[in-house]
């Protein structure tokens, strides 16, 4: 049947079903079971990068670094500076134009009273004009290193098949700094618009510097909080929901968010003032606050690159490979998992997989079940908006939540 | 995300054609029938099976996006046998699972029109459109992947003795995946009069290439 149950403006089918009596709520995800961890075993190592990405047409540069992360961690390969830094600029490109994305085209129309992104150009076709470049520039970084603005074709394990020359990457430099105002701007326009002002005790973790990190403990007991990145299984759990196809989250047995917002509350940033960290609404300044950190941070890679040799020598296996590797990246919607292992051939006999959304979705569930509570004497028509909105505020990929 | 890359060219088209309905992009939402239906991806639970039979018997123009929905693509891979073991090793046993096979929409309606390519080439929605905004019935592409690759200026991965599906798969990505470094996966499907057997003699197509493939009887 032609329905419109699921959520718009989302990636993937999912629907909130609330229940008026008792004010509560479940997110339904509809989707059908993919199956990718299975999908992945009896492959060669080398289709696992270029299976992964197909997880997702928004993240797909995410998913490929972690396969590569978890695939070289696997096989004992250390990969050399400048593999590291184009990944690193990768990673920038895929933040951006994912947030970019996310923000003009399925977040922004709930602010402003639109339908969809491109009737900006209607109301306000400065903006527009501006929202289109940093698109543009995103999809500019992930052509000239991944060389595909989706799903990368010059990667390889140990490295890259192709690295851009200097002179590509030149002129990729020039175009971040012409779209400098750009970027600018985007934090401003978005720290300005007006959000709902809902507050939740949100736990917010991501990952840093090897550990997954979580702003819930104090500093005193932060230490043994944080938990190294290798037993990140024991730490994020996965529940099985009846109404769900997609597994919900927990860490440590707790309701967690990932994402921009949690990113920024980890690193204590610098444009800390303009975001509540009790305000999931505020994940939409806080991805507009990333596109100029990596927007920058693009900048900072290009000048490294270019004052350097580049080596475009693939890294081989070591010997005594463990032939067991996780990899783990921060992806535009937060943490992001691959573990996968290998037979002596070469071929997948293990994969697990726990993506951002996933992690999410409980959150997602908690801060709804808050919405309803704290905005209940609103009309019910403007409650179901509200909650379409807190849904896309947590810019979910409920397609990555099953994977 | 690819359709959003047109960025500009994406307001040329919504001059032309007026989008009723599309989840990802906006609230708007009619229930149809419409005059033309772009599909993404496979069925994967039997409502979308009979959603796509309904939408199928009332649409003139049925065009299948994508190479999920064009040749069963990455999803396909899992054969439908395996199914049941991955459910109870993904989700436990007591789980009660939703799939179906994955696999092309063809094998369950006509399609008048395929958009190949994982992912697709954006420009390639805006040639299918124009073509039928004028009457026309899009064609597909008459050559291989490697009279792209020679005009991207690669060197021959099989001269190298290195697997490619560029012989037998249908053009229109550019190369953009040997331009990058790796092989052809045909990803833009078989090409009309594909000659199988020859490349059948240089290595194993299906032991190598089954990532789009798994469905394609080659």
């Amino acid at each position: 049947m032609i329905t419109n149950e699921f959520i718009a403006k989302i990636e993937g089918h999912g629907s909130l079903r609330v229940n008026w009596e008792n004010n509560t709520i479940k997110l339904h995800v509809h989707e059908g079971e993919r199956l990718f961890e299975g999908i992945l075993v009896g492959k060669t190592a080398e289709e696992a990068h270029w299976i992964t990405p197909r997880i997702c047409g928004i993240c797909p540069i995410a998913h490929n670094l972690a396969s590569l992360a978890s695939l070289e961690n696997a096989l004992g390969i250390k990969i050399n500076e400048t593999a590291k830094l184009l990944r690193g600029l990768m990673k920038a490109g895929q933040m951006i134009q994912s947030h970019v994305l996310h923000l003009f085209f399925l977040s922004l129309p709930d602010y402003i009273g639109l339908d969809k992104g491109t009737e900006l150009v209607k109301k306000d076709p400065k903006s527009f004009a501006k929202a289109l470049s940093l698109k543009e520039l995103a999809d500019e970084i992930a052509f000239v290193i991944a060389g595909r603005n989706v799903h990368p074709t010059t990667t390889a394990i140990g490295g890259f098949h192709k690295i851009p020359s200097k002179k590509e990457l030149e002129k990729l430099l020039e175009k971040i700094k012409k779209t400098e105002k750009e970027v600018e701007w985007a934090v401003k326009f978005f720290s300005e618009l007006k959000y709902p002002e809902l507050k939740v005790d949100l736990e917010l973790v991501s990952q840093k510097d090897g550990k997954i990190v979580s702003n819930k403990t104090s500093d005193v007991d932060r230490k043994t909080s944080d938990v190294d990145i290798k037993d990140y299984k024991q730490n994020l759990e996965e529940e099985l929901r009846d109404y769900s196809t997609a597994k919900f989250g927990k860490f440590q047995g707790r309701e967690i968010m990932v994402g921009a917002l949690a990113r920024l509350a980890n690193v204590r940033h610098s444009v800390s003032n303009i975001l509540d960290f009790n305000n999931p609404f505020h994940n939409n300044i806080a991805q507009a606050v990333e596109i100029f950190e990596f927007s920058k941070e693009a900048e900072e890679i290009i000048e490294k690159l270019l004052t350097r040799e580049m080596d475009s020598i693939i890294a081989k296996p070591s010997e005594n490979a463990t032939l067991k590797g996780i990899g783990a990246v921060e992806a535009p919607r937060g943490g992001l998992y691959h573990e996968i292992h290998l037979d002596e051939k070469g071929i997948i006999t293990y994969a697990n997989i726990i993506t951002p959304t996933v992690q999410n979705l409980t959150s997602i569930e908690k801060s709804a079940n808050a919405l309803m509570e704290q905005f209940k004497d609103r009309p019910t028509k403007e409650k179901e908006k509200l909650l379409n909105m807190l849904v896309r505020a947590y810019d979910p990929c409920i397609t990555c939540s099953v994977h | 995300m690819k359709l959003i890359s047109l960025r500009e060219k994406l307001l040329l088209l919504e001059k032309k054609v007026e989008i009723v309905n599309w989840r990802l992009g906006q609230e708007r939402f009619e229930a149809g029938p419409y005059d033309i239906v772009i599909i993404e991806g496979n069925p994967l639970i039997q409502q979308e099976v009979d959603l796509l039979k309904e939408l199928r018997n009332n649409t003139p123009i049925l065009i299948s996006l994508g190479a999920c929905a064009g040749l069963g693509g990455i999803p396909a891979i899992m054969p439908e046998k395996d199914r049941k073991m991955w459910y109870e090793k993904i989700y436990t046993s007591q789980y009660h699972p939703r799939g179906i096979d994955a696999v092309p929409l063809s094998n369950y309606v006509k399609i008048d029109f395929t958009i190949h390519g994982c992912p697709i080439d954006e420009e390639e929605v805006i040639r299918v459109i124009e073509e039928l905004l004028s009457g026309k019935k899009p064609s597909y592409r008459g050559y291989s992947v490697c009279f792209e690759c020679k005009l991207a200026g690669n060197s021959c991965l099989l001269l190298e003795n290195k697997p490619c599906l560029g012989p037998i798969t249908q053009g229109g990505c550019k190369a953009i995946c040997i331009s990058g470094g790796s092989p052809c996966y045909g990803c833009f499907g078989l090409r009309e009069e594909a000659n199988i057997p020859a490349l059948k003699k240089i290595f194993d197509i299906k032991k190598l290439f089954s990532m789009f493939h798994s469905r394609t009887k080659i």
